[in-house]
């Protein structure tokens, strides 16, 4: 077989462009991982950890099954063109191998094989076969361009309210891409149409061509056909490393990395490129994010500020303005890690070394009582003094001794610096937090704010003490008997703070406790999904009123379950939903203070 | 006399006219809530780094918005951002955005 046609060229530029580019930012990314990252790697290459990558490889760059649980014409959508290109891909090579025997083969003889094998005899059972499957792969893949083509000018029927906005890179391969299927269709169908080689697709929209033109229009036709075709290829693959669709490949080492536990920090690294050019700006994140939602607000949301970021153009407003709430990575299919992210970007931004700023709580301690069991208020706990009575009741009931830590005023935790990317302040606080519990040799330590329990979880290294939220705690209390409630007839309804559901992974803890003084309502969208109260200490940028609207917002839905009040385990929550609902708000303590059974 | 922990200001002369307002002015531009304060003292009356040091958030920004820019970054400086303040504010000012804003135009970072 020959393989030889100038039409080919475009392509085979676009498919050179496309392997230089990718090596360089490949090699150069994983040449600049910190030592750390590249022993982690090392240590976890020939571990179970490869064989999960493998699979999910196949689950979710090719299959999409986290797009499925999003919306299933969606996840069909992008699983037609994904696993519906590879197969067109794969089938193609095999087909060209029965052909040719193992034969090298350029890589344009196997992408249009239909071409260059037109002349070839098509009589055999095996080719028919070939041929057929090929052209359902092609209809397959042109199911998904039809779908595309809908979801830009009606995303809804494919359960997305709003579609990213694209910048005009993005919009060039779109289009390239968006041409591609059609173009094959067209020339495969055109040579069909002279060669009498085309399968139940091509053949008959090439009987169809052949009904409708001269013999020699189509011949004229045909090199344009495949002209167009190859320059569509070309295009895409010239635009891919540079646009949204680089995500196709970089999701592959994605995964792999992520499942050798390389994670990205509160200061950027090689890492985060990977993670970067692994979003295909699908805007799946843009739905869930409340700031667009209840606010107006359409900047921020997490596809924008990873390709702000990517393309060097971020400013200090988009990184700033983002709850954190971390919704949007729920829902993201290819697992964006996007607070921690934001979270460098801000450090990038904000951090300014600590010189001597905190020298003034060299020797602060405010602390009072000789327990072994430490309670951390936090900040936003002393300002609601109903919770820190509570809490004052559960522990005397309980017969525990407790080390207040800040009851009269404290130390922060340095969880806000951090949330601002001042990482190097926040471990000063930190720092004179950890020698105030090493001091008084504490061995449990209770904290009534989940923000305070995410810092001490994940920065702070507090080695023989164990960390409890009080949602924990109070539930460990009740299931050894230590502490007694008596039920009530009221029905509650919980609401998960950020820092507690989707940060710490505590949900069910909390439930338990609600469940043993009252009847538990869940609001429609609940745990990982729950709803954020507005107030989130990682936004620095909305105003009062912003707030205000995203707190009424998750109020009608609390309101909707129907309940009789609102329990909620974080002391920022409480005073936030409080502003968006008549229903009275309680915290988890306070439910449980004013049920004690009273001992005889 | 008896330390009541609270003293009087002595007397200042304060002319608009000579004081640099341009940084005041951005400031107002970005945060234009800012110009609701009317002075209560509830951010400073709950301040975590206030209970611990002299750090007057009232003071630094009042000081910051006639142009007294002096010291303003360093005593800014101090705020450990818990977010306290912003909770109280009965003008509902984003007071942590005024942290990182003043430190922002006046500091050289």
């Amino acid at each position: 077989m020959n393989f030889n046609s100038s039409f080919a060229l475009p392509f085979s530029v676009g498919v050179m462009v496309l392997f230089v580019v990718i090596t360089y930012k490949y090699v150069r990314w994983l040449y600049r991982l910190p030592d750390g990252d590249k022993r982690q790697i090392g240590r976890n290459l020939f571990s179970r950890q490869t064989w999960k990558a493998v699979w999910e490889c196949v689950t979710e760059s090719l299959l999409h099954r986290r797009i499925f649980r999003v919306n299933p014409v969606l996840g069909y959508m992008h699983m037609s063109l994904a696993f519906g290109w590879f197969l067109l891909i794969a089938t193609g090579f095999v087909e060209t191998v029965a052909y040719m025997g193992w034969t090298p083969v350029p890589l344009r003889g196997h992408v249009f094989f239909k071409y260059y094998s037109r002349e070839a005899v098509h009589t055999e059972m095996w080719q028919m076969v070939f041929t057929n499957v090929m052209d359902a792969l092609l209809l397959f893949v042109l199911s998904g361009v039809a779908l595309a083509w809908t979801k830009r000018v009606y995303s809804k029927m494919l359960g997305m309210r709003r579609t990213t906005r694209h910048v005009w890179g993005d919009r060039v391969a779109l289009t390239a891409l968006w041409c591609i299927f059609p173009a094959r269709l067209l020339a495969e169908s055109t040579t069909s149409a002279i060669w009498h080689n085309g399968g139940f697709l091509t053949g008959w929209v090439g009987s169809l061509l052949a009904d409708a033109m001269s013999p020699e229009t189509l011949v004229a036709m045909e090199s344009v056909v495949w002209w167009v075709y190859s320059f569509a290829l070309g295009i895409f693959f010239c635009a891919m490393p540079f646009s949204r669709y680089m995500h196709i490949f970089t999701e592959v080492p994605l995964i792999f990395l992520r499942r050798w536990g390389i994670k990205s920090d509160d200061r950027p690294k090689s890492f985060d490129h990977f993670q970067l050019e692994a979003c295909s700006r699908c805007g799946i994140c843009i739905d869930p994010c409340q700031l667009q939602r209840d606010a107006g607000i359409n900047t921020v949301q997490g596809v924008y500020f990873l390709r702000d970021r990517r393309y060097n153009m971020l400013s200090a407003e988009v990184a700033d303005n983002c709850l954190m709430c971390g919704r949007c990575s729920e829902r993201c299919p290819v697992g964006v890690d996007i607070n921690s992210l934001r979270l460098n970007s801000r450090y990038t931004f904000h951090n300014s070394p600590s010189f001597r700023r905190y020298d003034y709580l060299r020797g602060v301690d405010t602390s009072q009582g000789e327990g072994k069991v430490g309670y951390f208020a936090g900040c936003m706990t002393l300002l609601s003094p109903r919770i820190l009575q509570a809490m004052e009741r559960i522990f005397e009931a309980a017969d525990e001794q407790v080390w207040w830590a800040d009851r009269n005023g404290g130390v922060c935790c340095g969880r806000p610096l951090k949330l601002t990317g001042e990482v190097d302040a926040a471990r000063e606080m930190m720092r004179h937090n950890t020698q105030l519990f090493q001091k008084y040799e504490i061995t449990t330590l209770v904290t009534s704010c989940p923000i305070c329990l995410k810092v001490f979880r994940e920065d702070y290294n507090l080695q023989d003490i164990e960390v409890l939220h009080h949602s924990e705690y109070i539930q460990r209390l009740l299931a050894e008997g230590r502490l007694k409630v008596t039920p009530t007839a009221e029905a509650y309804t919980y609401h998960d703070p950020c820092e507690l559901g989707r940060g710490c992974g505590i949900y069910d803890e909390p439930r338990a406790v609600v469940k043993s003084v009252a009847t538990l309502l869940e609001p429609s969208e609940t745990r990982n999904m729950a709803l954020c109260c507005g107030s989130s200490i990682a936004n620095t940028a909305i105003p009062d009123g912003a707030q205000l609207k995203i707190a009424r917002s998750l109020g009608q839905s609390l309101e909707a379950t129907g309940a009789d009040g609102v329990v909620t385990a974080c002391p920022l929550c409480k005073k936030a939903v409080r502003r968006g609902t008549t229903l009275p708000v309680y915290d988890l303590a306070e439910i449980v203070a004013d049920n004690l059974t009273t001992r005889h | 006399m008896i330390d009541f922990g609270f003293g009087v200001n002595t007397a200042r002369a304060i002319n608009m006219d000579t004081n640099d307002l341009d940084t005041a002015r951005e400031i107002f531009d970005r945060l234009p809530d800012l110009q609701a304060c009317m002075a209560c003292g509830s951010c400073t009356a709950t301040c975590t780094a206030g209970a611990i040091t002299s750090f007057n958030f009232r003071k630094v920004h009042t000081l910051v918005r006639r142009g007294e820019y002096g010291e303003a970054y360093a005593e800014m400086s101090k705020c450990m951002l818990c977010g306290k303040c912003r909770l109280v504010c009965p003008r509902g000012i984003n007071t942590r955005g005024v942290v990182l804003l003043i430190k922002k135009k006046l500091g050289d970072y």
